[in-house]
């Protein structure tokens, strides 16, 4: 029983990691946006969801919307004063933006109950269901949530939306010179990125029923950027097999603690030291990663022009 | 069509572009010479809005375009390749041409979710055009490759298909026909002539090959140190003495 | 609010900053990319330092002096083994940059193993300040402000004065045209890395000193580093110097106005006291650098 218990968990944070990556992945492999601060869209989403179920009292299903709407509102805001920035200082800020929304949550504890944590965050649909069955079917939520974005994720970047931005990751000024708005273009992908990773942090909210400043260390941004590297930028299969590998990798080492003669002060940095190495190590090594990009390869037919 | 007057840019102390004024005729040919450093791709991109100007006005089709960004200009219906071609290198030809097509309505999210259907139909009605110029390019059998694995010629003629797609109506060519094979160069100045007569399109044309500029241009600017330093025909220009000593003697 | 007493601290913190920040504006003029790991080397240096002072019983001086020249072996070890490769496939800035980050995240936390989270100090004994123009002032602290203009100075000094200064400086100008004229490019970019680590392991013991140190250390101060050296203006030494003072004293000033009396204009009206947290100390110079980049991206010294 227990070791089903353990999967089930581990497959629910697989899920919401792998929502977290693909929302890294649209910004960083598709559209060339270094984003350092990628877990504020997940403060953003599990605090606003969970706030507003509990202090407003609305409906669970809402607060997951509203959640995934603030990411999105937040991306937007993001993308304003960083709308001419080059890369690296793109990252800068949003490193520092990163940090400025946990220290919100851990100042304005009238808001967000700061360093205490917003406690006993209801489940959805939990009266319906027995206590046994209940992970099971949180695991269906995010799963459906996972495929769901997956294919949503796919349709935007098969379009001229995502031909656009892909175009403007390789080459930014030919995109200007063909009369791209790439700010706006930008703007938009943020706001898409947003609202994914924000769907994402309203499923672990409801989760995990508690959370706090602490879940949104910067340290969670580091593990997402593993993921797309290891598993391969530029394509949303990649982003879900790199959360994958690095959340089995995670998962797996707190629980090594019991048979390996290693205390739970060696196994912590020493995890986050092999997640470094493995960053490095893929660059230099690797630098597509575990899957590659894909061709888009059209067919011509009879002299109808098709997609294959 | 273009209307350039007293153009200013300056580097710090160097002055490079130093108050030119020149003018494109609509449905014209027009050369821009000098030699190199002259200021021939700075004139380039302070037009077309990569460089904000230090001075001067640049009017096209009666409008002021100074200080607009490059889209803003570009949507207008001006349009420039680069010196050395670019091209985003994880699409292939084919996307690339795609990309230039006008008036997608799929470019944002929410047409691309919602409005498929009729996104779909314009992607293939582009895709039909976009393969024909292609083979007008001799450019086919690279249509599905990434166009990061292109050679510098290859990209060339991808710039230009893209300037085909895109249809503007004043076309700004860097050294359109550097680092292409002669035959096919030929082919290409035959496009930018039909182009001129039947779709009424005007260019400005920076070229080094004087016999290129001498076939295809009714009018050429000599620039030299960020200065016009002569305007004629291409015969009047090749016999301007201080244009002879500014190229040292070469035609 | 104690203007005295805000310009002493001031002039502590932006000794301190300010040699960090020289480090990371130099890597990034030459090697054109942000080094995010910077801040971890200068942290590295501070716990050797630490090791050699408190386990060894070595001498400060002498510590910092063994522990900046191992961190500048360890930096230039790096360098050989993962900047210089990608270097030659000409990997792009932001490649380089990522890596630093992964870099960043594996020293941190091996920083983490070997000395385990729990802060140290380096043991300097309670110290009586003095009182200069109204401002109390330990002899640590103007020890630091005296370490840091002398090392501001020697910096000057080496750019301009000598051939490795001059090398630096044409490198950073134009690489390709440095190796034509017989500039070891390769050499000098491992002195520089040697520079940068030196400035900072002092700049790291400095901070170290004044507060606590901790592995965690180098993430916290390496947004305020890069606030300095962008609103100084990036890839500028002198930017860096101009930069940390002003950022120190806007925290200082920031913290210490009462927003209340301002909007209550000195008393007019009835307004309470609002003064900034100062939890969001660490804040103040996340909105400065995005201020700067908002509306002077190439900062007040900034060229180009």
């Amino acid at each position: 029983m227990p070791v089903v218990n353990f999967l089930i968990y581990l497959l629910i944070m697989i899920g919401i990691y792998a929502l977290l990556a693909l929302s890294l992945n649209f910004q960083v492999g598709f559209t060339g946006l270094i984003n350092f601060g990628q877990v504020a869209f997940f403060a953003v989403g599990a605090y606003t969801s969970c706030l507003l179920v509990c202090k407003a009292g609305i409906p669970i299903v809402l607060g997951f919307l509203c959640g995934m709407i603030l990411s999105g509102l937040f991306g937007y805001l993001i993308s304003i004063p960083t709308r001419s920035l080059k890369a690296d200082y793109w990252a800068i800020v949003t490193l520092a933006g990163g940090e400025i929304v946990r220290l919100i949550a851990v100042n304005e504890g009238w808001l967000t109950e700061g360093s205490f944590g917003v406690m006993r965050i209801p489940q959805p649909l939990k009266h319906l269901l027995s206590k046994g069955t209940y992970p099971l079917f949180y695991l269906v939520l995010v799963a459906a949530c996972v495929v769901f974005m997956y294919f949503v994720l796919r349709l935007l970047i098969n379009s001229p939306f995502g031909r656009n931005l892909k175009a403007i990751r390789d080459a930014e000024e030919l995109c200007l010179s063909l009369g791209k708005n790439t700010r706006k273009l930008k703007m938009e992908a943020m706001i898409v990125a947003g609202a994914v990773a924000g769907l994402a942090g309203a499923l672990f909210a409801h989760y995990i029923t508690y959370i706090s400043p602490e879940n949104f260390q910067p340290i969670e941004t580091f593990l997402m950027w593993a993921m797309i590297i290891v598993g391969g930028r530029g394509n949303h299969a990649g982003a879900i097999l790199g959360a994958v590998v690095i959340q089995v990798f995670n998962v797996s080492t707190r629980f090594i603690v019991r048979y390996v003669p290693l205390g739970p002060d060696v196994v912590a940095p020493l995890r986050m030291v092999i997640i470094g190495l493995l960053i490095v190590a893929f660059l230099l090594f690797k630098p597509e990663g575990l899957v590659k990009e894909k061709k888009k390869i059209y067919e011509l037919k009879d002299n109808q022009a098709g997609e294959l | 069509m273009l209307d350039i007057k007293n153009l200013q840019k300056n580097f710090g102390n160097l002055r490079a572009l130093d108050g030119v004024s020149l003018i494109v005729e609509s449905e014209s040919i027009t050369g821009l010479i000098g030699p190199n450093g002259s200021g021939k791709t700075t004139l380039f991109n302070v037009v077309s809005g990569f460089y904000p100007k230090d001075g001067g006005e640049i009017t096209f089709k009666g409008e002021r375009i100074d200080g607009l960004t490059p889209d803003e200009i570009a949507k207008r219906g001006l349009c420039r390749t680069f010196q050395i071609a670019k091209a985003p290198e994880k699409l292939t030809v084919l996307e690339n041409m795609l990309l230039a097509a006008n008036g997608q309505r799929g470019e944002n999210p929410i047409s691309a979710l919602f409005k498929r259907r009729l996104v779909s139909k314009q992607e293939k009605e582009n895709l039909g055009r976009a393969t024909e110029l292609l083979t007008m390019l001799q450019l086919t059998h690279l249509r599905n490759e990434f166009a990061g694995n292109l050679s510098g010629g290859q990209k060339k003629l991808l710039s230009l298909g893209r300037m085909l797609m895109r249809n503007p109506d004043l076309i700004l060519l860097d050294e359109p026909t550097a680092g292409v094979n002669p035959t096919l160069a030929n082919d290409l100045l035959e496009m930018i002539r039909r182009l001129q007569k039947e779709l009424q399109k005007a260019f400005l044309i920076v070229e080094h090959n004087m016999k290129v500029v001498a076939n295809l241009c009714e009018k050429v600017f000599v620039l030299n140190f960020g200065k016009v330093l002569a305007e004629g025909t291409p015969e009047e220009i090749q016999q301007n003495e201080q244009v002879l000593k500014a190229y040292l003697g070469g035609t | 609010m104690d203007l005295p007493q805000i310009i002493a601290n001031s002039l502590v913190r932006a000794a301190e900053l300010s040699l960090l920040a020289i480090g990371l504006t130099m890597v990034y003029d030459i090697l054109k990319f942000a080094n995010f790991a910077h801040a971890d080397y200068a942290i590295l240096g501070g716990f050797l330092v630490y090791t050699f002072n408190q386990a060894f019983g070595l001498n400060l001086f002498l510590s910092i002096i063994l522990a900046a020249l191992a961190t500048g072996v360890i930096s230039i070890a790096i360098d050989k083994a993962i900047f210089k490769p990608l270097r030659k496939r000409e990997a792009k800035p932001v490649t380089l940059m990522i890596t630093s980050l992964g870099i960043a995240i594996a020293l941190r936390n091996t920083l983490r193993l070997i000395w385990t989270s729990k802060p140290k100090t380096y043991a300097i004994p309670l110290q009586k300040p003095f009182e200069i123009l109204g401002a109390r002032i330990t002899p640590t602290q103007i020890g630091i402000v005296a370490t840091g203009l002398v090392f501001m100075i020697t910096l000057h000094l080496l750019l301009h004065r000598t051939t490795l200064g001059k090398a630096l400086r044409a490198i950073s100008d134009n690489r390709v045209l440095a190796s034509a004229c017989a500039i070891d490019s390769e050499r000098m970019i491992q002195w520089m890395w040697f520079i940068a680590a030196t400035f900072g392991v002092i700049g790291g013991t400095m901070i170290a000193m004044e507060h606590l140190l901790y592995p965690r250390l180098g993430f916290d101060i390496l947004i305020p580093i890069f606030c300095v050296a962008i609103l100084g203006g990036i890839g500028n030494p002198y930017g860096a110097m101009l930069g940390a003072l002003i950022l120190a004293l806007a925290e200082n000033v920031i913290l210490a106005l009462d927003f209340g009396y301002i909007l209550s204009l000195g008393g007019l009206f009835k307004v309470g006291s609002i003064q900034i947290n100062t939890g969001y100390k660490a804040a103040i110079s996340f909105v400065i650098l995005i201020i700067v980049l908002l509306f002077r991206p190439t900062g007040i010294l900034g060229r180009k």
